[in-house]
């Protein structure tokens, strides 16, 4: 996990409900009324309060139920707090796992201009302006004038602000600075590729400009090019430069276009229309095929022949059609190129950046500067309900949304910090403070759970450990951090609110499982925290909690301080990672959700009381091989 | 992330609430505006003198460091680099402003950067835009006149190759830079990642 120490992540329960269909979840619901499962997402229900309170502490009895950073499968449901959203309707934490993706807009990263959706297939996913990658270390080329002398004059280049490679290097130039794509295209499209003859093709280059075969305005206009140049100039000419990738690709596509249309014999025959194969009425076309001749002339003894033999398409047989025959000497060519001193290792293209290339190319000298692949903005989906949770505005450069449901809006914000002891007030970093990236083993340390509140409701929050940190469960806990909604409303940076409990006495002595301190929607507990010694076996205990309103939290809080053993496979990776699994529990009076009139009407009888139950994973650090 | 120790009063608190470390070198202080509430931490450099089309802004600046700049330049911008609000400038980093090869001549233009910044530890930072919410990690390399738009999250150790563009919400990273993945949609809320800037200047320069 790639963060730096201290982290917090949170585990999304959608990692136990693997499929994630309404009908399924309505079940699992249902049930976990009765049976301890896991724990159930959230449930807004105003009578049966108590008995799903019971009911968590049951499943937290079980021991399978804790959660376990270090199994293999929690990796896929931890989730940094910032990329979880929520779904009002289901009242539910929705990690990137449970919601569907539907593209707002696409645009280019390095122009940030719109594409539209039109264009988009068109141009191959990539943007059609001036934005080029290198072909060699894929930074963005820019476009820049041959000419050093400071007049902005062409010809122009493509160039690397990064490695110093430019399109001179393959011999490409341009004419304007503007359109670069259009006119990279026309010249690769029916150039030969540049590996076979250099000097040819850079002769060549602007003069291509011009050749027929560049156009693609229409494939009819250039398939009769095509047939009136076979029928000028003798096909097998060696000398006729083999066809660029692109234009063999269009070329293969036309002649296989009027194959379909020369075959077809029926005029209800789809398989010409510009849907092509794939279209309904290809399917069609194919199905009668077989239930026709194959099916019912077999089972009939073939008595009805067959009307007529369906034309047959034969296969592109010259140059123009497309076809490219191997050359005999080529790969001996390519070879001896290996081999020359001029080539040498740079010279040949690396699996990456032949990836992104024609398949012909081999040597960097024959990469071709890339368009810019295209970006999307997506809203996003609950997978569920298919309520929108995040949509962006389409505009490339605003940072907006229209829609934006993030977990952070309604689940506590956590933050983790070392208490620095010599201190006394509440730094992350002050003198004393523990390398969290070498921790002593058997030594506490004490760290500070924060959490902060953005509801406009008082929470009430319950924090439990296991008592081993992956074993079985103590739960210990109580209640706090809660924030009135209307002081946040109405006093942006107000003063901590007095608490009622004497959280704030306990400055300068942190006591494990205490509330340290508390302001008007954020509450912070103490977690004392002994890093087991690596080598087969860690011990520590995390517990803490926070207090709040409630006073019944206090008794319970006193048990917290206990310390934890823990027995860590062995041979795992990461093994001396510290990781404490926090089970939160939270429930709040909503207002229910169906009166949305006003605010202020509300009466306490309209309130819903919610809940959530999550678990959380407080990376503390990393413990040191050795004292 | 967190400051290290600072020695008693290390830091320097301005009317703005800038926190500026005694150990950091500022050179051309007429040339940066910081916006408030900036951190800058000890042996950072912010180079104000780097502003003028002039090669002779080292000159200027002996000179009188008050009035001249704008008086010989009229066109060109007399801040050099601009400094938003809570942005924090970690130990060793480097500010300084984009230069180009303009009609023959070598001239630096503006270094813009947005509030709530963060410029890791070591971080070199020749950008033309810095935007709001921008995490530039330890050690990276912003070349120059590179744009990053707001909520952009540059790895530890990334090379942002001179000119590239880094569009909002993305995550780069590696040698020569890529867009490598997006940063979530709670990004930049106060306090999660990209919103603590306010933390972290409050407890600078604490004893």
């Amino acid at each position: 996990m790639s963060r730096p120490f201290p982290y917090t992540y949170i585990s999304c329960p959608c990692a136990d409900t693997p499929v994630p269909d309404p009908a399924r979840k309505r079940r699992s619901r249902e049930s976990s009324q009765k049976s301890p499962q896991k724990p159930p997402p959230e449930r807004a229900n105003i009578d049966e309060k108590d008995s799903t309170k019971e009911e968590y502490q049951g499943e937290d009895e079980d021991e399978e139920q804790t959660f376990d950073p270090r199994s293999p499968r929690s990796n896929f449901s931890l989730y940094p707090p910032e990329q979880l959203l929520y779904c009002e309707e289901c009242h539910q934490i929705k990690c990137p796992r449970c919601i569907t993706e539907e593209i707002v807009s696409w645009y280019c990263p390095s122009c940030l201009f719109e594409t539209p959706s039109s264009m988009v297939r068109s141009d191959g996913n990539r943007c059609g302006r001036n934005c080029f990658n290198c072909p060699i270390c894929t930074a963005p080329l820019s476009v820049s004038s041959v000419d050093t002398t400071g007049n902005a004059k062409g010809p122009w280049v493509l160039s690397c602000g990064y490695c110093l490679w430019t399109s001179l290097d393959i011999g490409i130039k341009f004419d304007k600075y503007t359109n670069v794509r259009s006119q990279l295209q026309k010249m690769t499209d029916s150039t030969p590729p540049p590996a076979f003859d250099r000097s040819r093709q850079a002769s060549r280059t602007f003069g291509d400009l011009k050749h027929p075969l560049s156009s693609f305005a229409s494939v009819d206009e250039q398939s009769n090019a095509r047939e009136r140049e076979e029928a000028s100039a003798p096909q097998e000419d060696p000398a006729a430069p083999p066809m660029g990738a692109d234009a063999r690709f269009a070329a293969l596509k036309n002649f296989y276009r009027t194959q379909i249309s020369e075959t077809s014999n029926s005029p209800s025959d789809h398989l010409s229309s510009e849907f092509g194969f794939s279209s309904p009425g290809a399917l069609n076309r194919l199905m009668s095929l077989y239930t026709s001749s194959a099916r019912l002339s077999g089972l009939y003894g073939g008595s009805k022949k067959p009307k007529s033999k369906p034309p047959v398409m034969r296969e592109a047989l010259t140059a123009s059609e497309g076809l490219q025959l191997a050359q005999e000497t080529s790969e001996a060519e390519t070879i001896s190129r290996l081999h020359s001193p001029e080539c040498g290792w740079d010279g040949v293209a690396s699996i990456e950046q032949r990836a992104t290339q024609s398949p012909d190319a081999r040597f960097t000298s024959d990469l071709l500067p890339l368009p810019v692949l295209l970006r999307t903005k997506r809203a996003k989906r609950c997978k569920s309900c298919k309520h929108i949770l995040v949509k962006p505005e389409s505009k490339p450069q605003s940072t907006r949304f229209r829609i934006r449901l993030i977990a952070l809006s309604y689940i506590p914000l956590p933050t983790l910090r070392p208490l620095a002891l010599s201190s006394s007030s509440a730094l992350p970093a002050a003198s004393p403070t523990p390398d969290l990236n070498a921790l002593p083993p058997l030594r506490p340390i004490h760290v500070l759970l924060t959490l902060k509140n953005h509801m406009f409701d008082p929470v009430r929050i319950t924090l439990a450990t296991p008592p081993v940190t992956p074993g079985d469960v103590a739960t210990k806990f109580e209640i706090g951090a809660n924030s009135d909604v209307w002081d946040e409303a109405l006093q942006g940076t107000s003063t901590p609110l007095s608490s009622e409990s004497r959280s704030a006495a306990l400055r300068g002595v942190p006591e494990a499982g205490k509330v340290w301190d508390k302001g008007r929607n954020w509450t912070t507990v103490v977690l004392e925290v002994v890093p087991s010694t690596l080598p087969g076996s860690s011990a520590e205990g995390g517990k803490g909690d926070s207090s709040g309103t409630g006073t019944e939290a206090a008794a319970e809080a006193a048990e917290a301080a206990d310390e934890h053993v823990v027995a860590v496979a062995k041979s795992r990776q990461d093994l001396d990672v510290l990781e404490i699994p926090v089970f939160v529990h939270m429930d709040w009076d909503a207002e229910a959700q169906l009166d949305q009139n006003v605010g202020k009407g509300s009466k306490a009888e309209e309130k819903v009381t919610r809940e959530l139950a999550y678990w959380m994973v407080l990376g503390v650090g990393r413990i040191q091989p050795s004292l | 992330m967190p400051p290290s120790k600072a020695a008693k009063g290390e830091y320097i608190e301005t009317d703005t609430g800038n926190k500026i470390s005694r150990r950091s070198q500022i050179h051309g202080t007429q040339h940066i505006v910081l916006g408030g509430k900036t951190v800058i931490q000890a042996e950072a450099v912010i180079r104000g003198d780097l502003s003028l089309s002039r090669p002779a802004t080292t000159s200027n600046d002996a000179n009188n460091p008050s009035t001249p700049t704008q008086a010989q330049n009229p066109n060109t911008p007399s801040v050099a680099v601009n400094v938003g609000r809570y942005t924090y400038i970690s130990k060793s980093a480097i500010l300084r402003p984009p230069s180009k090869v303009m009609g023959g001549m070598h001239v630096f233009t503006q270094l813009r950067i947005g509030e709530h910044c963060f410029v890791g530890e070591g971080a070199i930072v020749e950008a033309g835009s810095v935007g709001s919410h921008v995490h530039i990690g330890k050690g990276a390399v912003i070349g120059s006149l590179v744009i990053i738009k707001d909520y952009a999250w540059v790895l530890d150790d990334a090379v942002v190759p001179a000119g590239m563009v880094v569009p909002s919400w993305c995550v780069v990273g590696g040698r020569p830079a890529r867009i490598v993945g997006e940063v979530g949609e709670g990004y930049g809320v106060e306090g999660a990642e990209g919103g603590m800037m306010r933390e972290m200047y409050r407890v600078v320069g604490r004893p």
